[in-house]
């Protein structure tokens, strides 16, 4: 039979709080260190125990990261979604069940492998068979595709670490799914695991872990926060970081930490550090966004540096709380009530959740602003292959805060919003100073920071502070362009979509289109976005969510001819993207084009 | 021709600083004639002047409302932050995390503090911030006309429509349960209690609450409200006369009174000095504190004075261990981990 290397996709089914997640990454991390390229998706619920859970490991020598459009290894342990799981799968797939979770194998058209999960657990302890059945199907999926004993050991000391009891009780079961298979059962499948060589060692990170580690190198002074998922381990990881990297020697830190008690709190913490003249952020999800709106006004027109991160969930609403989606994106731009205008920062891999991490505070105390870093929770909570972080390539900048006297006094005259440069970005003075004492405020003022109802006084500050937004588009992260010579299909996309973009292209190149790639990385759009749109004869804008925001961004901002060559593709249903969902519906939608 | 001597200067009374009182004032005020805030701001004044605080060392925080409207007729020389509706303590607490040596002063009115913002000062309270909230407690929303507060006593009637219905919140019982190391009331029309008390708070270590009965001129000061100078004036008890003793004069403009007194030292070595009139009210105990306030409640009075006092509990700076000098004097290569760092990281990420 001939067999197929690297090029699958395995389903496990299970059930919240069994500790599968365990189980899978040290099934994942012995993947990735026999160099693999490989990814994990976590698909969990909105539960502490119970609830189903889907973890989905995709193998793929191309490099394809998205969760692929069909299982062909399905696992089966949760008789709750058992018959659903089963009922899915193609003619072919290959099944390996619990035996004992009291549920039947109905398909005669799969390869069938039954093992007998939580008999064997209950052999090594009886209390915590449940735990340690999960660990069994690992050991007969490593002896099924050939997964190295030592690679695996690697791993489950990784993910126990020095934790010697269960390291050894892992490996006991690891071995009795193996010699079960063995003994037990016979490869019919063709499906197998083989050794690569990669050229750069890479390791494997979350983006909320990487987007800690910038923040933390971008010199955050303040994180306030309130939990919310898929957020909290961005905030947790800078709050795990500090006692390493920003305490001194007696244990005293650079960084405040305050658990608040909303998201409306938070968000005023953080104005509050930004007007006292420290790097204050926060990191939430949408429903915390929606929250802190009335906040991110006032930072945006009393100008107030600030930073937030919006790690996307499925929205509206509550929505789904465990899965990801890009629906965040004009509820960031265009936050608040009035006429508003942000700086969002829009990272696609973990490299860049790190390097916007402390780039964010540069760009919000340059343009004296609330500044957002959108990620998502598939960017955020997943783990992703990264061969280390870069140091920042700029020193910190402060922006324009006067500090000394002598410079204070040889302007010839000082106003908290007066645009002295004509770039639209005043001067500050920081209170403890004593210079240019002002009171701060969100109603409407004059150049030096009077209260002021007066039109003039009124249109030029919103004026200037549309100005000053419209000024950062070519000093923010410019998009990445893979173009085609032929020019003819374009496609925008952005964040996440980084991971499933390529397999989109192969797939389109395969029917004999070519297409360019731009992704956006931040908002406003940089000038090349534009440019870009102009050199194709059509541009599709793709994302995850419904209505197509970034593709209603563009329609608002692009001068009117090229507005007829853009077309969105946008959908959602709350996995990360499948590449055969959005490949079809390009084509589709290149098809009504035609007509 | 007269060979009168010219007349000389007039002294003008300076502080320990030798600042005037006039480095400490303020803008006009824009609110109604007779508005028990502009008292209010006016106590600010000769409070921080007394106390020869720096007028730059001062945040002047506010929120939305008639009173928070009152930090740009105060202290010209401070920053200030007129933030939004009931939130003021978040932008507090994140300023103060980054300079924690600024003297915090926060004015909000019952609208702020008892109704959109409550859960804010709730918070404030149990992280026990260092800073001065006065509350300026008028039982009435003035910038909207006249809409009844969460603090309108019941049957109170305002000039306009229906007596209130709706149970008050008391906000010094409020902070006394959670906890909150320093709770007084006092009345605008009261200078010299109030001040005495502002003071105090002002060398206060934790969070210092401040209600202060300050009735509203346009829509609530007819005789039928209990916060109407008439009403009050009649019905006030005064629970203790309070004087001030600043540690770097201990004698001034004090009258030390004969008979029953008590010194309560504060943080920064100063001292508070509490005469007892009424009763012997001992303001370590937050039973008696509440009795105090259930009773002239029950009686339809409001008692005035140090209510509850606490200089026990670490404050929200001791909290959060931080680096003795304030985060925003720290230097960005302190801030920065350095290049070495990072691939220390790097390398331990990559075993």
């Amino acid at each position: 039979m001939e067999t197929i290397a690297n090029d699958f996709t395995i389903n496990i089914a299970t059930a919240n709080g069994t500790g599968s997640q365990s189980a899978n990454l040290i099934l994942l991390q012995s993947l990735f260190e026999m160099g693999v390229p490989v990814s994990g998706k976590n698909m969990f619920p909105s539960n502490i125990s119970g609830l189903p859970t889907w973890y989905i490991v995709r193998l793929s020598d191309k490099g394809y990261q998205a969760p692929g459009n069909r299982t062909h290894i399905q696992v089966l342990l949760n008789p709750a979604t058992w018959d659903e799981d089963l009922a899915s799968l193609e003619p072919g797939s290959v099944v390996i069940w619990n035996e004992n979770a009291k549920k039947e194998m109905n398909r005669d058209d799969v390869i069938s492998y039954p093992v007998p999960m939580s008999a064997l657990a209950r052999k090594i302890n009886p209390k915590i068979a449940k735990l340690v059945t999960n660990i069994i199907y690992v050991g007969v999926l490593a002896e099924l595709l050939g997964i190295d004993q030592e690679e695996l050991e690697a791993a489950v000391a990784k993910q126990f670490k020095g934790k010697a009891t269960a390291i050894e009780l892992n490996i006991t079961a690891l071995g009795l799914g193996r010699d079960y298979f063995k003994e037990n059962l016979t490869k019919s499948d063709s499906y197998v695991v083989e050794k690569r060589v990669i050229e750069k060692p890479q390791f494997f990170i979350e983006g909320n872990e990487a987007a800690a580690l910038g923040c933390i190198f971008g010199g955050v002074q303040m994180l306030a926060w309130y939990p919310i998922t898929p957020s909290s381990s961005l905030a947790e990881g800078i709050i795990n970081y500090i006692p390493q990297l920003r305490t001194d020697d007696d244990g005293n830190a650079t960084c405040a930490v305050i658990q608040a008690e909303d998201e409306l709190a938070a968000a005023g913490m953080v104005l509050g550090a930004g007007w006292a003249g420290g790097r204050g952020m926060t990191a939430t999800s949408g429903p915390g966004i929606s929250l802190m709106q009335e906040f991110i006004g006032l930072g945006y027109f009393a100008e107030i540096p600030s930073v937030f991160w919006d790690v996307n969930r499925v929205g509206p609403s509550t929505g789904l709380p465990t899965r990801t989606q890009q629906s965040d994106i004009t509820l960031l731009y265009e936050g608040s009530h009035g006429d508003t205008q942000h700086i969002v920062l829009i990272p696609g891999t973990v490299e860049e959740c790190f390097e916007f991490g402390w780039r964010a505070f540069d760009y919000s105390e340059r343009y004296q602003t609330p500044v957002f870093g959108l990620s998502d929770l598939d960017l955020g909570m997943n783990r992703w292959a990264c061969e280390g972080f870069e140091y920042p390539d700029q020193a910190m900048d402060r922006g324009k805060v006067v500090r000394e006297r002598d410079i204070f006094e040889a302007f010839e005259e000082f106003g908290r919003y007066l645009d002295v440069d004509g770039d639209g970005i005043p001067y500050r003075t920081l209170p403890g100073s004593g210079m240019d004492p002002i009171l701060y405020r969100g109603t409407g003022h004059n150049p030096k920071g009077v209260y002021s109802e007066k039109p003039d006084d009124y249109f030029e500050l919103m004026q200037r502070l549309k100005r000053k937004i419209d000024g950062a588009r070519d000093d923010l992260p410019a998009p990445i362009l893979r173009e085609e010579e032929e020019c003819e299909i374009g496609i925008i996309y952005l964040g996440s979509m980084e991971n499933t973009i390529q397999e989109i292209d192969d797939i389109l190149e395969a029917t004999g289109i070519k297409v360019s790639q731009c992704r956006v990385r931040a908002l406003p759009l940089h000038s090349g976005v534009e440019e870009f749109i102009r050199r194709h004869e059509t541009t599709i804008v793709l994302e995850i969510n419904r209505d197509g925001q970034m593709y209603g961004i563009l329609r608002k901002e692009l001068p009117n001819d090229l507005i007829t060559k853009v077309r969105s593709v946008a959908y959602s249903d709350g996995v990360p993207p499948r590449a055969g969902i959005y490949a079809k519906l390009i084509l589709e939608t290149l098809k009504e084009g035609d007509n | 021709m007269s060979d009168k001597p010219a007349r000389p200067a007039r002294a003008i009374k300076l502080n320990v600083l030798n600042e005037p009182k006039d480095s400490y004032t303020g803008g006009k005020s824009s609110l109604c004639p007779g508005c028990g805030h502009d008292q209010i701001s006016n106590v600010i004044i000769s409070a921080a002047w007394e106390n020869g605080i720096e007028p730059h060392r001062v945040a002047k925080m506010s929120g939305i409302g008639c009173s928070s409207k009152t930090p740009a007729y105060y202290l010209g020389q401070s920053h200030g932050f007129n933030t939004v509706h009931g939130r003021m303590p978040s932008v507090t607490t994140g300023a103060y995390a980054i300079n924690k040596d600024l003297l915090y002063i926060g004015v909000s009115g019952d609208g702020d503090s008892a109704s959109i913002g409550i859960g804010q000062l709730i918070h404030a309270i149990r992280r026990n911030m260092d800073m001065v909230y006065i509350v300026e407690n008028n039982g009435v929303y003035g910038l909207t006309k006249g809409q009844y507060s969460a603090t309108a006593d019941i049957g109170s009637k305002k000039k306009k429509g229906e007596p209130n219905k709706t149970q008050p919140i008391d906000l010094c019982a409020l902070a006394i349960n959670l906890g909150c190391t320093f709770v007084a009331r006092s009345f605008s029309g009261s200078k010299k209690q109030l001040g005495s008390l502002l003071k105090a708070a002002m060398s206060h270590k934790g969070f210092a609450l401040i209600d202060v009965i300050s009735p509203c001129v346009t829509f609530n000061n007819n005789d039928e409200s209990m916060r109407s100078y008439g009403y009050v004036k009649e019905n006030e008890i005064t629970l203790h006369m309070t004087d001030y003793i600043p540690h770097f004069n201990p004698v001034e403009e004090i009258e030390v009174p004969e008979g029953h007194f008590r010194d309560i030292e504060l943080h920064d070595g100063s001292t508070i000095r509490l005469e007892t009139i009424s009763a012997e009210h001992d303001p370590g105990n937050a039973v008696a504190a509440l009795t105090a306030l259930h009773e002239a409640e029950s009686n339809l009075k409001h008692v005035t004075g140090l209510l509850y006092f606490d200089n026990t509990k670490p404050s929200l700076a001791e909290d959060m261990g931080l680096v003795d000098i304030p985060l925003v004097d720290v230097p960005n290569e302190e801030l920065r981990p350095n290049r070495e760092t990072l691939e220390k990281i790097n390398a331990a990420l990559h075993s």
